[in-house]
């Protein structure tokens, strides 16, 4: 893991002084809200229905136990014992006071924690693959390259005030699990002819009012020219983002007026005046960086752990949690084990205090100090030995956090909605525990396999329902809260946008007609096709008819 | 009826006004009917004034319904009480009957603090 010198320790200090006067000038009165509320958001700090939110940074979803365990300590001294990850791979405490947030900022800064750049028309904390460093699957690591883009970004002078916020995703392998084709830049780490190490750059997807899945602007970048290419994109849309209309000052509506062609060309334009030189990260400090991520040295094991599978012979629960939420890694005797945070009727995404200080335990004595947020909101312990799975599994049974649910049709991602949010239309929360109760019976949701349901409570999209297998949108229909359902969404490799399937729905509805969708596709799929696959031999109509033609 | 709420800018509770105050219960909120238009103006003009008090004052429309009073829009009855997947969270945690009528309240309306956001994006 990055480790914080000297210099970032001191930026974050004062960044945070910064913050608490402005925090007394406001409560003086020698600030006005429209001059205080940028600052606050500069600094994370949302005023949402019942308190402020604080949402707290995690760099490309990566902590180490000290880290979460102060999020832990914030949860339980100023917020009411829970935070809530997010598809962003951040974590917002839902109760913060504005008196406290001073204190709270305090906290982080000594764990090398911040909220900067977590709202803002700025480069937003960098995602990446939640796999990065374990799966065998990777070319290079995206940390390395996430850290990179965080350095450079933070603060950046000339990207502080874009047209609209710009968020970049970063995968290592060529599974996708952090959604890079929906994103402002979306980079997948690729091998040129000659084996050196670059990105196929993805510009302008997104979801939000005009869901676009992104096109590939460049396929090869030289890794090295990261900064300098990046660069160059932020400043075609700097010149040219729509700043007149809020609804249209994403980069992705910029990338579709011109075409990924021009859009591409006039980049290349711009990249060309840029001095690489100037621009490009120095070896030597492109190597600082990767040293940080130098793997903790495995233990050479072998392949297959006696005591686990001796285990797993006497525990269907472990034989269960293995085969849902336990992953190969790329060293022998290794695995990734996903925690999930969708327990039967849980808030999707929320961990207590207790449950976050549990992952940090299991992470420091089990993961070699490293613990993960996922977009899906789950956390992943990313290196843990066959030999300990029997162990990490009690412990996590013990604290709730065993759910073998891991891609099934109850792990949910739902957004606040607007049992939290300002800016919601309607709730997503109960919606998706009413769906997970459906989906309760284990075997059942194995038989079904992967099915990834997601839930926003306005069109805003932060529950990604426009990239899930079944999508659902609240909306305002005069007033009363009505969900409309979308299906055929994929934020994975094989990224789409899904298709509405018909008139909303009211909330009671909404999970019979999931689980008509989901009998619909047990009737006609065929072999060991996902419900994505089966949605897309066969297209909308026998789902349409399955939930409609019932509700008439 | 209407009844104006804000956020407290301390620490961002809902407050609602009762004769030139800020209170925290739903229950507690002065009610302006149709009669009294003016003065529920004039309670408006004088909480935008409270700026180191309070953020975003606006009106919202309240109905009676079964068991008490609660407000038309749903989004008001959850700022009301707290959020509906915690229960025991926000202002509903200290129950009884003005918090029973707000949990069974029907009927729905938009809000007139989300359409004020939206205007001010």
């Amino acid at each position: 893991m990055y480790q914080y010198d000297v210099i970032d320790r001191e930026f974050l200090t004062d960044r945070s002084n910064e913050f608490r006067h402005q925090v007394a000038r406001r409560l003086a009165g020698e600030l006005t809200e429209d001059q205080f509320k940028p600052l606050r958001l500069m600094n994370g700090l949302y005023l949402q229905l019942h308190a402020y939110m604080l949402r707290v940074a995690i760099p490309y979803g990566s902590l180490n136990a000290r880290q979460a365990r102060r999020l832990a300590w914030i949860a339980r001294t100023y917020d009411k014992g829970y935070g809530h990850m997010t598809t962003r791979q951040n974590i917002q405490f839902n109760w913060v006071k504005l008196k406290d947030t001073p204190d709270i900022l305090d906290a982080l800064a000594e764990v090398d924690l911040h909220a900067i750049q977590t709202s803002g028309n700025c480069i937003r904390n960098v995602t990446a693959d939640p796999y990065a460093g374990a799966t065998a699957e990777e070319i290079d690591d995206p940390r390395v390259w996430s850290e990179v883009l965080r350095q450079w970004s933070t603060l950046h002078p000339e990207f502080s005030f874009l047209p609209r916020k710009f968020k970049i995703a970063i995968t290592g392998a060529l599974s996708d699990r952090a959604a890079v084709k929906v994103h402002d830049i979306g980079l997948i780490l690729r091998h040129g002819r000659e084996g050196q190490i670059g990105f196929e750059v993805i510009v302008g997807g997104g979801q939000g009012r005009t869901p676009y899945v992104g096109p590939t602007i460049k396929p090869f970048l030289p890794a090295e020219r990261l900064l300098s290419y990046v660069e160059a994109v932020l400043r075609v849309y700097n010149r040219h983002g729509r700043r007149d209309n809020i609804y249209k000052a994403r980069i992705k509506i910029l990338v579709a007026a011109l075409g990924a062609e021009e859009f591409g060309r006039q980049v290349d334009e711009e990249w060309g005046k840029i001095s690489a030189e100037r621009a490009d990260l120095p070896a030597a400090e492109l190597a600082r960086v990767r040293a940080a991520f130098a793997q903790t040295k495995f233990e050479t094991l072998p392949a297959r752990s006696e005591s686990f599978e001796a285990a797993r012979a006497l525990s269907p629960a472990l034989q269960r949690f293995a085969r849902n939420n336990v992953k190969p890694h790329k060293q022998s005797g290794y695995a990734i084990v996903e925690v999930s945070l969708k327990a039967i009727g849980q808030t999707p995404g929320d961990a207590t205090a207790d449950q976050l200080e549990v992952a940090a335990d299991l992470a420091e004595r089990y993961s070699l100090d490293d613990l993960r947020v996922t977009h899906a909101q789950n956390l992943v312990l990313p290196h843990v030995r066959l030999d300990d799975l029997p162990v990490v599994h009690a412990m996590l049974e013990k604290h709730g956090l065993a759910t073998a649910n891991i891609d099934l049709a109850s792990d949910i991602i739902a957004c606040p909605g607007l049992d939290y949010c300002a800016l919601a239309n309607a709730r997503a929360i109960p919606i998706a525990q009413d769906i997970a109760r459906k989906f309760a019976d284990p075997d059942r949701a194995e038989k079904i396999g992967e099915l990834k349901i997601k839930i926003s409570g306005c069109i805003n999209a932060c529950g990604h329902h426009h990239v899930a297998h079944i999508g659902i949108l609240g909306v305002d229909k005069k007033g009363e809260e009505f969900y409309q359902l979308s299906l055929g969404g994929s934020g994975a490799e094989d990224a789409s946008i899904g298709k509405i399937l018909g008139p909303g729905l009211s909330a009671d509805k909404v999970a019979p007609a999931i689980e008509s969708l989901v009998e619909a596709y047990l009737a006609i799929r065929t072999g060991e096709e996902r419900f994505l696959d089966t949605y897309r031999r066969v297209g909308l109509e026998p789902f349409k008819e399955a939930v409609y033609a019932q509700a008439d | 009826m209407k009844v104006l709420t804000a956020n407290r800018l301390i620490d961002g509770d809902v407050v609602f006004w009762k004769a030139g105050r800020w209170v925290e219960g739903f229950g507690e909120a002065e009610l302006f009917d149709e009669a009294h238009e003016a003065d529920a103006e004039a309670a408006v003009a004088k909480g935008k004034t409270q700026a180191t008090t309070v953020i975003d004052a606006y009106l919202i429309d309240v109905a009676q319904v079964e068991g008490g009073l609660a407000p038309v829009s749903y989004r008001e009855r959850i700022r009301a009480l707290g959020p509906t997947n915690e229960p025991t969270h926000g202002k509903q945690a200290v129950g009884g009957e003005v918090i029973e009528a707000l949990r069974h309240a029907h009927g729905a309306a938009r809000s007139t603090g989300r359409v004020d956001l939206i205007r001010r994006k």
